[in-house]
């Protein structure tokens, strides 16, 4: 499965756009994009999972090592339109109450 | 080596003589058994080519030139295909030398990681923990008290394979130098989330689970650390209900404050714990509910707690044909008394 | 011929001069077909890390005796950036570009000795021979 990445820069944001499966083969790349927004102070990056379907423990890994980057450099992470299935493992895991995450916002512009 | 080189060549230039004059599948299939001997003995293209082009001069001395200049022309674009050749016949050694060496380590895995089921009147415990590759990163762990309490501990590292086996041993031995005194979960926990904190990287964590069971009262008194749920099953009404308290992984976070609750179950009632690797599984795109693992389990329920465990392995084993995705762990407690 | 030559890499149009005059030099030892163009590959394999790596270098050719046998011995040598690592460039599966069978361990199979000699900001040497079978 495949993961598909879409960085837009706008001014002090950062969206990624993310669709498909977050795993540990889908990970590298993702981090790598997260490793380099996180790093610019004052940054807010803003991660769209709407057409995530799938996520494992390996990508819940890259969101705690972004929200660890974005605490230390002084960024913000958001979480936006995660699927029931992907929003219940930030649940699970406790992560929801340390990170910014806007579950389903469904159909509409922001 | 001289002689066997010696001793294809000729055998190849006879097939294609044969097979230049008849066109016949005999001669095919005769310079399929030479190539196949060729690459036994680690025989490059480039040096077929060659065998092939001498062959040639040798049967035809007046072949035309640009024939065999054709010929030279293809011996040097083989060339970078037998480095290639090589260097894959290298990478698959190592390779084989590395599984070895991971199956040494898994193995030494299971005898460190190794905990006894306690045998106690009146509780039925079975346990299953299945890793997806050659080691394991979900750990469980049986825990006997002074006072007849015996701790329960679930986890699973993130990810798979070798970092997260390495990650678990470190669990194993903080909870082996615990004292054999029944204490609260949440202390348990706190204490083991500052040490994976501490000492690893930052996109690494560990769900878990930590319970103490008295069999003397039927009562469990647990916590969660942003690990899947437990399943309490009441035999009466034949149910499963979910039990489980807010807190976060271990190893993200210092400081964190773990919650404590309990459940009492009473004869015939079940614990059931279990990793992602059960929830998550998949048949083909479809994503199992967690009733798919309930009704298993209540086939199944006839069978002593070790057989149940091991028959609900079984079956999401065949869903995934016999491909685990993730290691898979699964703990019952039914109380027989 | 000049049983020692040299030839400078400064554009990927002389790793071809380079091949050449390798080949020409192997054919007249009496190397056979076959070890031409391994010996032409290694060239060219050598030539063109120069070329990407270094900008420029050279690469020089010394027919070479030992013991009644005879071989054909190359040196690369370059002031590039340096090789930080040489046991990792050796390795097999470790390509910063090329993909299978090429860079370094390919030029090591395709001859029979391999010496590498490396500095950082200093530049890289290597040595390697062919000996006539």
């Amino acid at each position: 499965m495949n993961l598909e990445i879409t960085l837009t820069e706008e001014g002090n944001q950062s969206i990624i756009t993310l669709a498909g499966e977050i795993d540990a083969y889908t990970a590298p790349d993702l981090k790598e994009t997260f490793g380099i927004v996180t790093k610019k102070a004052g940054q807010e990056v803003i991660v769209d999972l709407e057409h995530v379907t799938y996520m494992d423990s390996t990508g819940l890994g890259l969101f705690i090592g972004a929200l660890k980057s974005t605490k230390e450099n002084d960024s913000e992470l958001k979480l936006v339109n995660l699927q029931d299935r992907v929003y219940r493992l930030f649940q699970i895991t406790g992560l929801d109450e340390i990170m910014d995450i806007k579950a389903a916002i469904r159909g509409g512009n922001e | 080596m001289e002689n066997f080189f010696k001793e294809k060549a000729d055998e190849y230039k006879k097939l294609l003589a044969e097979y230049i004059e008849f066109q016949d599948e005999k001669a095919l299939y005769g310079v399929e058994l030479v190539s196949k001997a060729f690459i036994k003995h680690n025989i490059l293209p480039e040096e077929i080519v060659n065998i092939h082009i001498k062959a040639l001069k040798e049967l035809y001395p007046d072949l035309f030139a640009s024939f065999e200049h054709s010929l030279d022309f293809l011996l040097e674009a083989m060339i970078s295909y037998g480095l290639a050749h090589q260097e894959i016949q290298n990478l698959r050694e190592q390779q084989i030398a590395l599984k070895s060496e991971i199956s040494v380590a898994a193995q030494m895995q299971k005898t460190l990681l190794k905990t006894k089921k306690p045998d106690i009147a009146g509780l039925d415990i079975g346990v299953i923990s299945v890793p997806a590759n050659q080691m394991n990163g979900d750990y469980y762990s049986f825990l006997q008290n002074l006072d007849g309490t015996i701790g329960i501990a679930m986890a699973d590292v993130i990810g798979k394979g070798v970092p997260a086996a390495l990650c678990m041993s470190m669990i194993k031995y903080s909870l082996d130098s615990l004292p054999k005194e029944s204490t609260p979960p949440p202390v348990i926990l706190g204490n083991l989330n500052r040490v994976v904190e501490r000492n690893t990287e930052s996109n690494m964590f560990i769900t878990m689970m930590y319970g103490e069971y008295n069999p003397e009262t039927g009562k469990l008194v647990y916590s969660f650390a942003g690990h899947e749920p437990g399943y309490y099953y009441c035999a009466d009404e034949d149910r499963f209900t979910e039990f489980s308290t807010a807190g976060l992984v271990l190893g993200v976070s210092e400081d964190v404050e773990y919650e404590q609750a309990e459940i009492e179950i009473a004869k015939n009632d079940m614990i059931v714990l279990m990793t992602d690797g059960v929830t998550e599984c998949r048949d083909g795109d479809r994503f199992i509910e967690i009733d798919e693992v309930f009704d298993v389990i209540r086939q199944y329920l006839h069978l002593s707690a070790q057989d149940m465990v091991q028959e609900v392995y079984r079956y999401f084993e065949r869903l995934q044909d016999f491909q685990l995705q993730d290691d898979f762990s699964l703990l019952i407690l039914r109380k027989t008394v | 011929m000049n049983p020692q030559s040299c030839v400078h890499i400064h554009k990927e149009w002389d790793i071809v001069g380079a091949r050449q005059l390798g080949r020409e030099m192997a054919k007249e030892i009496g190397f056979s077909t076959v070890d031409q163009a391994r010996i032409a590959t290694a060239i060219s394999e050598l030539a063109r890390n120069i070329y990407l790596y270094a900008d420029q270098g050279k690469i020089s050719y010394e027919i070479i005796y030992n013991n009644s046998r005879t071989g054909l011995c190359l040196i690369a040598e370059d002031e590039g950036p340096g090789i930080s690592d040489i046991s990792q460039v050796m390795e097999d599966g470790f390509t910063t570009s090329g993909g299978l069978g090429a860079g370094l361990p390919g030029v090591k199979r395709l001859m029979d000795e391999f010496e590498a000699y490396s500095e950082i900001g200093k530049g890289t040497t290597i040595k390697t021979v062919k000996w006539l079978r």
